[in-house]
Parts: C-alpha cells; structure tokens; sequence
C-alpha cells in the first residue's frame, strides 16, 4: 500500500476504546470538583457562554461548553436537571445567533461566518435532536460552498510568480477550509470541517459534501509536519520543518479516525504519545488527552493531573479549557461521534 | 469610541522631534530592574494611577528563550511601571500561530518572573473584543475587532524582541501588534491580515491601535529565518522610546538594516512617527556601539546597510 505502513496499533481505535471499562471516566475528579462550577457560574444569561465568566457570549466557547455538560453521562442522560435546562439554553443561543446564509460568525456583532460554523454543527449534530436538523442542514451548506481562496484558479496563477510560493512546502491543487472566508486552509478549521460533515445529515449533500470531505483529508496529509503531528497549517517554511502542536494534532487526528492504518495516523500518535508528559499547559494536556483516549491509548498515571496544571494560573480563567478537561475526563463514547 | 487610541495622524513635518534611549544590557542575568527604571524614569511618563498594558512579543514555545520577549525584561517593566506609579501593569499577547497561550508563557517561564499570572496576564486572543472602523485603508480592511483590554488601557507598550522577520523584513513594535489581533475572530494564524497585505495591514493596526511607548528586547535578538526559526543573535541593548517608528527606525539600524527600505516602516514615517534620524532625538548609547549586523533571507538582502 503506497504511503503507508503496517500499524502501530494493535487494535483499531473503536475496538480498543470499547475495551475501556466505562467507570475509569469521570467519577469525582477535578473536572467535577472545578470545571462543572465554572461552566455553571459562567453561563449567561442569554444561554451562551464566552471565554471567561462575565464575559460577552460567543459561539465557540458555548459550544465548547454545551458540548462538555453534554458529556457527562450523553447528551439524552444528563442527571442534573439544572445542567440538563444549561445546555437547552446554550443550544437555544447557538441556534438563534445562526446568520440567514446559514453560517455562524465569531461574534454577535459579525454579519459574515467563519469556521465556528462547522464547530456547531459538529455540537448540534452530537445533541441528537432532530429540532435541530434545518440549522445542521443551513451550516452544511455553508459549509460546502465556503472555498478556500489560496485554491482559487486566479491564485494558482498568482502563485507561479510569487516567491513566497516557493518557500513553503504545501499542495495548492488541495483545497481545505480557512479560519474566514476568502482566506487560505488550515489544520483546525478543516478537521472541524471534517468533524461536522461526520453529520448524518451530510448524507444529503451528496457528491460536494464527499468531495469536499476527500479534498479536506488529504489537505490535512499534506499538511502534517515531518515525522507526524500537525501545527496550524505549515509544515515547512524556507526549508525548516515546522514543529508539531498538541491542539491541531488532536483536531487533525479526531477528524482523520477512520483511517487508524495510515502511517500518517500512526506517526502523529506515536508523536502524541511520546510528548504527551512534556506538555506544560492545561489547555494542551486536557486535548492530548481527549486524543489518547479517543485512540483507546491509557494515559499514564505519572503524568502530571489537572489540578496541578490549574493551580499554576488557574488556566487563566478559560471557558474553553474548562470544557477541555471535561470533555477530557469523559467518555469519548458519549460526545466524539456525530448523532451521539 | 471610547479609548481608542487618541493620537492624531500627524504628517511627519508637523510631529515634534521623537526620543529614543538606546541602553546596553549584556544579559538578562544582570539587574535590568534598575536600568528599565530608570531609563522610564527619564521619559517622565504619564503613567500615575493609570492602568499599563505591556504587550509582549510571544509568538511560540520557547524553552531556550530565543524567540519571545524575555521574561525578565516583562518583570522589571511591570515592577518599573508599578514604582512609577501606576495603578495596575497588566500583560498581555494573542500569539499567532498556536491557541495554547498558557504553554506558551509557562514554556518561557514568564510565572517564575511575574508571580502568579491568572489576575495579571489577558490573552488578547480571547478577551471581550470591540468592532473598530479603522482611520487608515493602506489595506482593504476597513474594520477589525480589537481586544477590550487593549481598546481600555490609559498607557499601552510595545515590548517586541529584536528579530528579522521572512516576510515582513523585521519585526518590531510596529510589527508586534499583529498580537493584538484576536485569532477567537481571525484564527491562528491571523490569515486574513496575510491576504490584506502584511505591510498594509501592520500600518492599519498602528494606525487605530496607537502604542504609547515602545521597550525593545535586544539583549539577544533574532536573526535569518525569524521570526520563529531564526538564529539567536547577542545584540546587548534595550532600546525606549515614546514613538514606536522612531524606535523601530533606531532598531534597524542597530542591526544594520535601512529603515527606510523596509515597506511599512518608511510609510509609517510619513504618517506614525519619524524614521528620519534628523527628527530623532537619540539618547542613552549611540548606534555605531552597539550595532550588531544581522542576517536576513535574501528576499530582504536590499535592506543591509553598509557600515
């Protein structure tokens, strides 16, 4: 098989991950002790979220939190009544800040989308509620009809005589998803991309929905820096390897899971495995764990735990890592797959 | 809008003469705290019971300390700034290139400097932001969200490390506001100022986003490929001053480049500040002393200045 390699792994991701008892998740750990009461002070009153408490509302940290009070138990499951009405009014306020061409913008004063798009699809998808089905189907659209323009033909022209075009190592003929609009692809917002069209209701769009899903994939293969891990999108510049990132690999490695066997898939966890207790940020360990655990890797018991990490800057206050570090210390069973 | 930035744009022929204080500083195992004292001290700034935003150039993991601002140089200006006067000295960035703001800072030790950070560091990348109609259109954009912390601050500081850069030729104060830039709406990197035109973009940002004053890391710098895979190169300076371009202009001189025929710098002379040495009052060492030649990528070969 060209561009690959016998696997690493000794069982598939889903197999392995099956063989995970459920009760090694979530019990009374750090995540239930700090990071619930966080997300449950910092909620607004408008349903959403934003990236610190008290401040304004924004998708993607309200995603973030919806998508970690949904893990506990699964979305359909959630014990606390008070967490169960939580993350109604957080999916209420993702669903009314969606724009009339179907997108969702970076902030409620913005009247263009972005890459959050995908990231509530993917969430709203994960709700399994079929309410939701006419903003998946809008976002989907959006999604498929937002071309990155780096790939443009006018680009690729452009390219020819540019120098910086020689500088970096990357196929232009791919063609991703950017951050906004009218820009260029990059890791994280293709894999959310590739997260969202996971959606059932994918299926719908037909042929551009698979094919921009197989330009997405291989974007992310070509993009995957030298011996595995991916960083924001730059493998190479002026002939110097890029250094791999913890987030981007995960996101990348998340969005790439069905294809356990690729030497590519296999050299980035290897990649994570091997820098996972070097990792000094909570922000970083909790995603790198979400990674292993979504592999059916164990996380080694000598490695630093998330409190330790918290009582350095109390992870700044972030919404978002909060949310990390439950999703981190849940079962990914309950909250990776789209319709779980 | 409310604190925006108040400085007019001042064609150059009109803007009073600049000052910039060039100081030697061998290590950053030296005491810096008096030297950045009293070097701020002889600006007599009007920092008083005003809040201070040190901004940083914090652009990446950095164990060995070669590509970001070093932390001792945030401590001492935070400690500075406070003995000055100053009712609270924050500190914050919004690197481009990788989400995870608190590796970064823990990666270069900025806690051990600073003390605890969770009340004293704002990541720009994820504050509250303010929709801003920029006063400039060198590029396309005619708006950007800017960070509430920055748009709120009475005193804001330019703190970037001396480095070449491989697209914009240097990076400096002018250049180190890319960090104020929120990738929570841009992304990281902050592509859509890449497609406005790195120059273009950079003389838009300062041109809404006016630095008050601007500290210079060079006690080592960054040369080559920068500005995250350059060489390290021992500069031994701090440089001050209270007009960014005129100290990015002094800046490139000591590393022996032409200010002038750097793009967005010599337009930013026509309109921020001066890059002209005749509207430059220069204080502290002089140039020739200190000045280090630094390599750039042969795209910017045109920028060496002959000794």
């Amino acid at each position: 098989m060209n561009g690959r390699v016998a696997p690493a792994l000794d069982i598939e991701p889903a197999e392995a991950l099956a063989s995970v008892p459920m009760d090694n998740f979530l019990e009374n750990t750090f995540a239930e002790k700090v990071c619930i009461p966080l997300l449950r002070n910092a909620q607004n009153s408008d349903g959403g979220w934003g990236f610190h408490s008290g401040s304004q509302s924004r998708v993607e940290p309200t995603c973030w939190a919806v998508k970690a009070l949904a893990s506990r138990e699964g979305p359909a499951k959630v014990s606390d009544s008070d967490d169960r009405s939580a993350m109604a009014r957080g999916l209420e306020f993702l669903v009314s800040a969606q724009l009339a061409d179907g997108s969702w913008s970076a902030t409620p004063e913005e009247k263009t989308g972005c890459w959050v798009t995908s990231l509530v699809c993917w969430v709203l998808s994960g709700a399994g509620d079929g309410k939701f089905s006419k903003a998946i189907d809008g976002g989907l659209r959006w999604i498929c009809d937002d071309w990155p323009r780096d790939s443009s033909w006018l680009q690729k022209w452009v390219r020819k005589f540019s120098a910086s075009s020689r500088l970096t190592r990357q196929n232009p003929a791919l063609r991703g998803w950017g951050w906004t609009p009218n820009t260029s692809s990059w890791t994280e917002p293709t894999a959310f991309a590739l997260l969202a069209l996971e959606s059932p209701a994918a299926t719908q769009l037909g042929r551009l929905a698979e094919k921009r899903k197989k330009l997405g994939e291989a974007v992310l293969y070509d993009r995957m820096c030298a011996g595995g891990g991916w960083n924001c999108g730059n493998p190479e510049v002026y002939g110097v390897a890029g250094e791999p990132l913890v987030i981007p690999t995960t996101w990348a490695l998340l969005a790439l899971r069905r294809y356990p066997e690729r030497r590519e898939n296999v050299e980035s966890l290897v990649w994570m495995e091997k820098n996972f207790t070097k990792i000094q940020a909570p922000g970083s360990h909790a995603v790198a764990q979400i990674c292993l655990a979504a592999h059916g890797r164990s996380r080694d018991g000598n490695t630093p735990k998330s409190d330790e990490f918290h009582a350095k800057n109390e992870s700044l206050g972030s919404v978002q890592v909060a949310s990390w570090t439950v999703l981190a210390e849940s079962d990914p069973r309950s909250w990776l797959a789209a319709g779980a | 809008m409310a604190n925006l930035r108040s400085h007019a744009l001042i064609p150059s022929f009109q803007r009073p003469t600049s000052r910039v204080m060039i100081r030697a500083a061998a290590s950053y195992e030296q005491e810096l705290g008096t030297l950045i004292y009293e070097s701020l001290a002889d600006f007599a700034l009007p920092v008083k019971d005003k809040v201070v935003l040190l901004k940083p150039n914090l652009v990446g993991l950095d164990p060995l300390g070669v590509m970001n601002t070093h932390p001792a140089v945030i401590a001492a200006t935070r400690e500075s700034f406070l003995r000055l006067g100053a009712a609270q000295v924050l500190i914050g960035d919004g690197p481009a290139m990788d989400r995870d703001t608190e590796a970064i800072i823990e990666s270069v030790r900025l806690r051990e400097f600073v003390g605890p950070l969770a009340r004293t560091f704002v990541d720009l990348n994820i504050d509250d932001v303010e929709r801003v109609s920029l006063p400039t259109r060198a590029s396309r954009l005619k708006e950007l969200y800017f960070p509430k912390t920055v748009l709120g601050a009475d005193f804001f500081v330019s703190m970037p490390k001396l480095k070449t850069h491989h697209w914009a030729g240097v990076t400096l104060s002018l250049k180190n506001l890319f960090g104020v830039v929120p990738g929570s709406c841009y992304g990281w990197p902050k592509n859509v100022l890449h497609w406005a035109g790195i120059d273009s973009a950079i003389l838009d940002i300062n041109a809404a986003v006016r630095p008050d004053f601007a500290i210079v890391d060079g006690i080592i710098g960054m040369e080559g490929n920068g500005p995250i895979q350059g060489t390290p190169k021992e500069c031994g300076s701090l440089i001050f001053g209270d007009d960014p371009v005129a100290v990015d202009a002094t800046c490139c001189r000591l590393m022996g480049l032409a200010p002038e025929r750097i793009k967005y710098l010599a337009s930013a002379g026509t309109m921020l500040g001066h890059v002209n040495t005749d509207k430059i009052q220069q204080v502290g060492e002089g140039i020739e002393g200190l000045r280090k030649d630094f390599a750039v990528v042969p795209e910017f070969a045109r920028l060496r200045q002959a000794a």
